[in-house]
């Protein structure tokens, strides 16, 4: 018998980071992977809810495609929770990796009559770090329908309990990010210096005569400044035409801007490839 | 040979030969300079010519079936990497049209025999080499196809066989100057019409309308065919292809069980440049010099591509760079595709691994590779069903064996994983050739941001058309592909050259017709010899499985994507919903609404 789910929400568009958050590196796994992991620890099952068009690393999770990502969190809650097979569920964002077993374990115990219970600072409430009774997903699927957006509404139908942070342990557990700042600030804190590798095939080996180097975290163009000016790899915020840039042989980047996270390899190749 | 009234058509000669080896006769044909324009030459001229003189079903190995060699308007001209020709016969592989083009001086010196085409049909009474119009018993058959251009070279230049096409190895290739019209098999052909050489030498050379125009563009293209754009191929040719495939998970192991190589780095050429004595070689006529080759403890340089290092290394198992090079070096030698070989080897040792083969080669076991291309290309034992490749072998073992069978049509995969390239994977699934990255180039699209390589989409496969189209232009013209970089707009750049040479008042627009014409008059011609539209797709293994561990692990091609991929190529290329052609494009190609027969 499935008590507790614990769903993890991987429908944003991440444009202000540049990348999906589901593949930033943390610690030695995907972000995904860590808050799945973290998740695990304390439900019966984690269901992960993601766009059709998102690939995901193997996850010791069950995955639903939500076929409307563009309908935001509230959809993809509904779509969870339609999903999950406890009566109650966690849900949360991806970019979540201070979350703690002892947090979710606190919400689950603080839930109101109606199953509910979300964290709450100075009066704002935090949906996407809160409990939900599976039997919302009917509610929740009927306000989209409404064309509500904002999780917190299904919270209020629910009934739901505000749990003020401080009567919650580990605080930190809500802290996320959105912009490579805001992530590669969190890397330092939680890692210290950490380091990423940047690999050189073709022409890039050849000029700059070394096939690889271990570069600090930073964001894609501090990483390709490694190894200039012997090699010009990006160009105004811009990877230079001339060259690819591949994320651990996955993701091909233009943007610069982009974060480099630790144990991250970055591959630089010639953009002639093929033929 | 005859001789004649020059051309009103300058760039061409307005005329082929046709070569009627059962009688040894040659009857020289005008070409119009309305066909001309419409098909330029190369695969055009040369597709062109198949579907006239072919007789509809004809046995690809049989006397009727003719063997074309197309040369172009640019061939004979200072314009960089223009010294090409196409071959253009029906596939003994694929039962479709099969182009390959080769390059250099052959090239130049066929075009001075005053032809824009040789059509070599009929059979010789016995093995014979033809040698600028006349037919002479050959006293090189048995011989590699290096050699036989050796002893004739003194006669002009050569294109000839190996053994494996005197066998009639399915993919057997034909040769000259060291570079292969290699797929589908037409070294086959020429081996069925006994024919074990063509020598060309001429004196004719062709007009061009602007001189002096044509000198200027030829020093602007060949300025920036030594520019950045190319540098790859200088630097480290296509071989510099294997480590990025290997990085992104697109490099094919295992008869397409795996995306990477342990052993990559060993094979690559970043890491053979300075172990094994790299020297650089080029066609005539080319600024880029591509070939690079590379000598094994002091010994003759062996040519390296990515392809044959991709075939005969990490498609088998096999990481040791010495036992690599020889395999290619075997292969050109006998006259062998490198890829189809490479590829009819891997399904055999899968084949094996799964007791469906009682004995054969295994992955990793490099000296039986050595063993079985002789054996292929002599057709001897196992070898005698090798050479009919991986399609005709898996339909005889039967067993579901073709679900792992790699290839399109009959021609087998290159290396390119399509589940991790998937723009890739429907022109793999829609090529009129088969599976082949020479005339697709979607590739080009998976390695950029305007597509996402791991989730094939009807948008891409709109996209697809444009490498397609842009190929068949170049192969028509001809030029090398490694120029596309350093061209800034095809049609326009193309558009220009042409104006010098021919006179014509052509445009790119005009030129973006005739590339598309060629492209549907080779799928003309498939549908001729009895195409369906089941023939557009991918063997099960790409629909069924998903990719093995590694950076793209559990990445799927499913069957309803690439259903969808296809079906958008067709209605972006203005094709029937079934990929059959329709009346205006049948039309346009001046085919017979009844008969087919071109007009």
């Amino acid at each position: 018998m499935i008590s507790r789910s614990g769903i993890l929400l991987c429908g944003g568009r991440s444009s202000r980071m540049g990348r999906p958050k589901a593949w930033l590196p943390w610690g030695n796994h995907p972000m995904v992977a860590h808050v799945v992991e973290i998740l695990g620890s304390c439900v019966d099952e984690v269901v992960v809810v993601a766009s059709e068009s998102l690939d995901l690393p193997p996850l010791d999770a069950r995955v639903v495609r939500d076929r409307e990502p563009d309908l935001g969190p509230l959809a993809g809650i509904a779509v969870g929770l339609g999903a999950c097979r406890g009566t109650r569920a966690f849900v949360t964002a991806t970019d979540a990796p201070f979350l703690t077993p002892r947090f979710i374990e606190a919400m689950f115990e603080r839930c109101g009559p109606g199953g509910a219970a979300a964290p709450s600072t100075r009066g704002i409430v935090q949906p996407l770090a809160a409990v939900y009774p599976a039997r919302g997903a009917a509610r929740a699927q009927r306000l989209v329908r409404e064309g509500r957006r904002r999780p917190l509404e299904l919270l209020k139908a629910l009934d739901f309990r505000a749990v003020p942070l401080d009567e919650l342990p580990d605080p930190d557990a809500l802290r996320g990010f959105n912009t490579p700042a805001e992530y590669l600030e969190a890397v330092a804190e939680a890692f210290g210096p950490a380091t990423a590798t940047l690999e050189l095939l073709g022409r890039a080996r050849r000029q700059f005569g070394q096939p690889a180097l271990e570069v600090p975290v930073g964001s894609l163009a501090s990483v390709l400044g490694c190894v200039a000016p012997d090699l010009a790899v990006c160009e105004g915020g811009r990877v230079h035409p001339a060259y690819l840039v591949s994320l651990g042989g996955r993701d091909f980047v233009r943007d610069a801007r982009i974060p480099i996270g630790p144990g991250e390899r970055v591959v630089v190749f010639d953009a002639s490839v093929g033929g | 040979m005859p001789r004649w009234a020059a051309s009103t058509v300058r760039g061409f000669h307005g005329a082929y030969l046709r070569v009627d080896l059962d009688r040894g006769e040659c009857e020289r044909r005008p070409l119009p300079a309305e066909t001309l324009r419409r098909y330029l030459g190369g695969v055009g001229l040369g597709s062109y010519l198949l579907y006239r003189e072919a007789p509809p079903g004809v046995d690809p190995l049989a006397p009727e079936a003719p063997l074309v060699f197309a040369f172009s308007p640019l061939v004979g001209t200072s314009l960089t990497t223009s010294a090409k020709f196409a071959v253009v016969a029906k596939s003994p592989l694929t039962g479709f049209l099969c182009d390959a083009l080769s390059s250099s001086h052959f090239a130049i010196e066929g075009k001075r025999m005053g032809v824009d085409a040789l059509v070599f049909v009929g059979r010789c009474a016995v093995p014979s080499e033809w040698i600028a119009g006349e037919l002479r018993p050959s006293a090189n058959w048995g011989r590699s196809a290096a050699q036989t251009e050796a002893a004739l070279r003194p006669e002009g230049w050569v294109a000839a066989i190996g053994v494996a096409g005197e066998n009639g190895v399915r993919y057997a290739t034909i040769s000259n100057e060291g570079r292969h019209a290699g797929r589908g098999g037409l070294g086959a052909v020429m081996g069925a019409k006994r024919l074990k050489a063509v020598v060309v030498r001429g004196d004719r050379n062709t007009t061009v309308a602007r001189p002096e125009r044509v000198t200027a563009l030829a020093r602007a293209l060949a300025k920036r065919a030594a520019g950045p754009a190319t540098a790859k191929y200088r630097e480290l040719g296509t071989a510099g292809n294997l480590l990025a495939f290997d990085r992104v998970a697109a490099l094919p192991t295992r008869n397409f069980r795996g995306d990477r190589f342990a052993a990559a780095e060993a094979l690559s050429a970043e890491e053979l440049a300075p172990r094994h004595g790299r020297s650089r070689a080029s066609c005539a006529s080319c600024a880029i010099g591509c070939e690079h080759r590379y000598a094994l403890n002091g010994e003759a340089p062996i040519r390296v591509e990515y392809e044959n290092v991709f075939a005969l290394g990490p498609l088998l198992e096999i990481g040791d760079p010495a036992a690599v090079l020889r395999a290619s070096q075997r292969c050109d030698e006998l006259g062998l595709d490198t890829i189809s070989a490479g590829g009819t080897l891997a399904f055999a040792m899968e084949c094996v691994e799964r007791g469906l083969l009682d004995k054969g080669p295994r992955f990793g076991d490099a000296e039986a590779v050595l063993y079985y291309l002789e054996e292929t290309a002599h057709r001897r034992g196992l070898g005698d069903r090798l050479a009919e490749g991986s399609r005709r072998l898996a339909q005889q073992l039967g067993s579901g064996a073709l679900a792992f069978a790699a290839q399109v049509k009959g021609l087998e995969l290159p290396g390119y994983e399509p589940r991790a390239l998937q723009t890739m994977a429907l022109g793999f699934a829609v090529g009129t050739r088969g599976a082949d990255h020479n005339r697709s180039g979607a590739y080009e699209l998976d390695f950029s941001e305007r597509v996402d390589r791991l989730h094939g989409s009807r948008a891409a496969a709109a996209l697809a058309i444009e490498p397609e189209d842009r190929a068949a232009l170049l192969d028509s013209l001809i030029l090398c592909k490694f120029l596309r970089g350093a061209l800034e707009d095809l049609y326009a750049d193309a558009a220009e050259l042409l104006q010098a040479v021919t006179g014509w008042d052509v445009s790119a627009d005009e030129l973006r017709a005739v590339a598309r014409r060629v492209v549907a008059l080779r799928k003309a011609f498939n549908i001729q010899e009895g195409w369906t539209p089941e023939d557009d797709t991918l063997p099960a293994r790409f629909l069924d499985e998903a990719l093995p561990a590694g950076p793209v692990e559990g990445t799927r091609l499913p069957r309803a994507r690439l259903r969808a991929m296809i079906d958008a190529y067709y209605e972006a290329r203005g094709w029937c919903p079934d990929g059959r052609l329709p009346d205006a494009v049948r039309e346009d190609l001046g085919l017979d609404p009844d008969t087919g027969e071109m007009g």
